[in-house]
């Protein structure tokens, strides 16, 4: 080798080897540790937050509005519009979680004597939604629950989408609208929003008083009604006629409401040609009957062994062909993660080692390799045989 | 009833690529090991993330010391050897790098040719001519110095064989990048800062970069060129997790460690957040020796003055600020025509860019990776997947308190994709479907690294992996604890933590042997 100039130097390891030694043993010798990314981290993503119930109206005959505050010390962590809530829930001793849109809006968790979150449930219909009846009917001012937030990625984002939002609503799917539009109108939020809020009648509108009461002219309130010929305003569906009369020339659509609105609504804003970039859909809820849903087997219900492993332990419970894994766990007492229960966040990931599960292509938030190697959002799997999981000790 | 057995031989605390590396090749030697992970995905850093259905990579992932299949470099040997299966697809150039400043346009690729002379300096002298010479000399230089360091990953050597046989390595330890490249060869300006431009994969301004280490990952990636998992990192990262299982390891998520329990300057076990107590006689750690001194050694009173001396004056080096995007039009359309660009809004200079990495933003030097070139597939039809990054240092994001943090990194991420937008002349912020801004924030969330740091400690003059492999051994300052992730020998990269986790295996088990 051809060397030039200083690179006959030879001492060079032992030079470089006496430099890190002189660095170390200057190095401060006290325990003088500090990560203040960690505190920032852990202030945006607390693991869990608890909370007490301050208040509760109704907004609505049928849904009620729930003001939660921090307790025991704990801090209310920064979030944006749309974002969720997930609640953990005990319920006759079984232990089980629900996501739910906030609808009270970002500053009120950063402002004020007490800074609070509000969530707003309905009670469902016989049948349906069960545990939103239960809360509805039994949770009172001062009781306490572990709250996870925020989760969510049906936010507003400034980088991706245009300055007009027209939000379009029907049911619960009211709340996170109700968030945004506090937010605008505290001038916190440089947007302009049009709600367009579809309910059968004008008495199944959630949050109405609370919504008329906002005043300010970048938000704007459309109640369409489906149900009522005598209704002195927008009648029908949310269809493109509809939508189109209060778009302005570069919307952005945001979605929030049941899944046949969903599906409904896809089609009328295809009808528009508007872009994919431009619609935000929040995927709420497992499917009420996951028989119905595409690619369903042809098999009759029923129920099946699970074998869970967590550890070296096995568990065996049994799983109904009706129900995710997750409810199956939930129901045996087996503590499981779960944040969405729609099949999106991932939170629930855990191996099906053996077995054969249903998972709905709506909503499939699975990555690719996770797929090929079996592994399961347990809130958006469905037995079709018996089965072995390996999952988190929680 | 039990989670856990009454004690394993090793406990890795942290499952990434590091941590899986040294428990899969302990347990193929026959060693209960157990890992513990935080999060509920395996791999740490090596991940992605999905969107409304749609998978993108987390941030600038390429995986070097591969090589192709008939000429395998060191990691592809090592993961066929642990028998871990993984599809991956070759990245087609080295590098772009883009600085109008200079002048600087220019693409490379990868490879040597018959006659031992590189595609690369070739492709430099096209512009720059009269360099080929100069550029094919220093590449030797590169390779020798990189197949002595492999070498010495394996061996060790006395003082006199080591210059008889590793001449350019001994000869070049105690020299910067800089002073090498300057001084030792004959280069215009430019062409040194072409070869440069791969600083970034260090974090490392070459003026303390040290020319092992410049040297190592110029002749890694010139010889063997980059590649990418068909199925992202994740599909890396499960492939390693599955071998683990199949090796034996139990391989446990969401289990936070909180405490490493010492007794007598001797590691027996840890206590999780969840409050299991388990045994073991040897820990893995991935936790920077920061956190482990600093608050997970119990008792505070088992840590040794040496060791709170050497984990703080570890000079840290550098965290992660990238924007994932995609956008709603082809490469192509969008004037993007490479896999991977590197681009400087300033005349080229690595010790500017790293002094920016203190600021909030205002980074002139970016790494734009456009993964369709790569892996077109995984991209759906039409559309782009791009990602911005930067990797400034964690100081940059200290004062960042929470109220402000979506402010600060909007607006930090609209600046950097505006900066990429005048290079390629279109407006991406017209086009975005989806954007992930991620922080060192987000870093520390997803791992609890120390200060959201990514590639370990600095590799600068003072802290060169010539000697920290001197002294590895000394730095043991707590019996049974051994250091697995990009804070040790071999620092940051995916490839290099896997040698990290066999170096860690290796250690241990020596000291297996030794104790018995």
């Amino acid at each position: 080798m051809k060397v030039n100039g200083f690179l006959k130097d030879v001492t060079g390891a032992s030079r470089v080897t006496k430099a890190r030694r002189e660095l170390i043993e200057h190095g401060d010798p006290n325990n003088i540790y500090s990560d203040p990314i960690r505190e920032t981290a852990k202030e945006l993503h607390p693991e869990v937050t608890k909370v007490r119930v301050i208040d509760v109206k109704d907004v609505s005959p049928t849904a009620r509005k729930y003001r939660f505050a921090a307790d025991l010390g704990d801090i209310l962590p920064p979030f944006m519009c749309g974002q969720y809530c997930s609640l953990d829930l005990e319920i006759d001793g079984t232990v089980t979680t629900r996501p739910y849109s906030i609808c009270s809006a970002p500053f009120e968790a950063r402002e004020g004597a007490e800074p609070f979150f509000e969530l707003t449930i309905r009670n469902g219909r016989p049948g349906e939604g069960f545990v939103s009846s239960w809360f509805y009917e039994n949770v009172k001012e001062g009781d306490t629950f572990k709250a996870h937030l925020p989760f969510g990625q049906f936010y507003y984002e400034p980088l991706r989408d245009s300055k007009h939002i027209v939000g379009l609503a029907g049911g619960s799917g009211i709340t996170p609208f109700y968030s945004m539009a506090k937010e605008i109108a505290h001038g916190t939020m440089d947007a302009d929003l049009t709600i367009l809020y579809g309910s059968v009648s004008t008495k199944d509108i959630i949050l109405k008083e609370e919504l008329e009461a906002i005043d300010c002219d970048r938000v704007r309130l459309i109640n369409v009604i489906s149900g009522d010929e005598d209704y002195d305003g927008e009648k029908g569906f949310l269809s493109a006629d509809i939508i189109k009369k209060y778009s302005s020339e570069d919307s952005t659509y945001f979605v929030c409401g049941p899944l046949a609105m969903y599906h409904f609504v896809r089609g009328e804003l295809e009808k528009l040609n508007v872009p994919a970039r431009r619609i935000r859909m929040e995927t709420f809820g497992a499917p009420r009957d996951i028989t119905k849903a595409e690619g369903y087997p042809e098999i009759k219900p029923a129920l099946f062994a699970l074998h869970v492993i967590r550890g070296i332990q096995e568990d065996l419970v049994q799983a109904s062909s009706l129900e995710p894994i997750a409810v199956a766990l939930e129901r045996a007492g087996i503590k499981n993660n779960t944040r969405c229960r729609s099949g999106s966040c991932g939170f629930c990931r855990c191996k099906l080692v053996k077995g054969e599960v249903f998972v709905p292509a709506e909503g499939d938030g699975r990555r690719r390799a996770d797929k090929e190697n079996n592994y399961i959002h347990a809130c958006s799997a469905y037995p079709l045989s018996e089965c072995t999981v390996k999952i988190p000790i929680v | 009833m039990a989670f856990y057995k009454d004690k394993y031989d090793v406990i890795v605390i942290g499952g990434a690529l590091a941590g899986m590396s040294c428990a899969m090749r302990l347990a193929a030697a026959g060693k209960s090991v157990l890992i513990l992970e935080r999060h509920n995905l395996p791999g740490g850093m090596a991940t992605s993330f999905v969107r409304n259905g749609i998978e993108m990579e987390a941030t600038l992932h390429e995986m070097m010391s591969l090589g192709k299949e008939d000429e395998p470099l060191y990691i592809r040997q090592y993961l066929d050897e642990m028998k871990v299966a993984i599809d991956w697809l070759r990245v087609p150039e080295a590098y772009e790098l883009y600085s109008p400043a200079d002048g600087i346009d220019i693409t490379l690729h990868a490879g040597r040719r018959a006659d031992g002379t590189w595609v690369c300096a070739d492709e430099i002298d096209d512009k720059y001519p009269g360099t080929k010479k100069e550029v094919n000399r220093l590449l030797e230089t590169c390779r020798k110095v990189y197949e002595s360091v492999l070498f010495l990953n394996e061996h060790t050597l006395s003082k006199a064989e080591m210059l008889l046989k590793h001449e350019a390595l001994v000869k070049t330890a105690g020299y910067s990048a800089k002073e090498v490249l300057e001084k030792s060869f004959h280069l215009p300006e430019e062409v040194v800062k072409i070869l440069s431009a791969y600083w970034i994969y260090v974090g490392q301004p070459i003026s303390t970069l040290p020319f092992t280490i410049y040297s190592f990952l110029m002749a890694d990636y010139m010889i063997g060129g980059s590649y990418v998992a068909r199925g992202f990192s994740h599909e890396m990262s499960v492939a390693m997790a599955e071998r683990c299982e199949e090796l034996g390891v139990q391989f446990e998520y969401c289990q936070n460690v909180e405490k490493i329990l010492v007794r007598n300057g001797r590691v027996y076990g840890v206590r999780t957040s969840r409050g299991d107590e388990i045994h073991c006689d040897y820990i893995a750690s991935a936790p920077y020796p920061n956190t482990v001194y600093g608050r997970m050694i119990e008792p505070q009173s088992e840590v040794p003055v040496q060791a709170r001396k050497y984990a703080n004056a570890m000079p840290m080096s550098v965290t992660c600020f990238s924007v994932v995007l995609l956008l709603d039009q082809k490469p192509e359309d969008l004037n993007i025509h490479s896999y991977s660009v590197f681009s400087s809004d300033i005349p080229f200079d690595t010790d500017v860019f790293w002094a920016q990495g203190r600021n909030l933003g205002g980074w002139d030097y970016l790494t734009t990776i456009c993964l369709n070139y790569a892996n077109d597939e995984a991209v759906p039809e039409g559309m782009t997947s791009l990602s911005i990054t930067t990797l400034p240092l964690p100081e940059s994001f200290m004062q960042v308190r929470p109220d402000q943090y979506f402010d600060v990194k909007r607006s930090v991420a609209k600046e950097m994709i505006k900066r990429v937008s005048s290079h390629l002349g279109v407006n991406l912020l017209d086009h975005i479907v989806e954007i992930e801004i991620e922080t060192p924030v987000t870093m520390s969330h997803y791992t609890s690294d120390y200060r959201g740091g990514i590639y370990g400690y600095q590799h600068s003059m003072n802290n060169s992996v010539v000697a920290r492999l001197e002294d590895v051994e000394k730095e043991q300052y707590i019996k049974g604890l051994v250091g697995c992730a990009s804070h040790q020998l071999v620092g940051d990269g995916m490839a290099c933590n896997i040698n990290n986790g066999k170096i860690a295996s290796k250690m241990i088990l020596a000291m297996m042997e030794e104790q018995a």
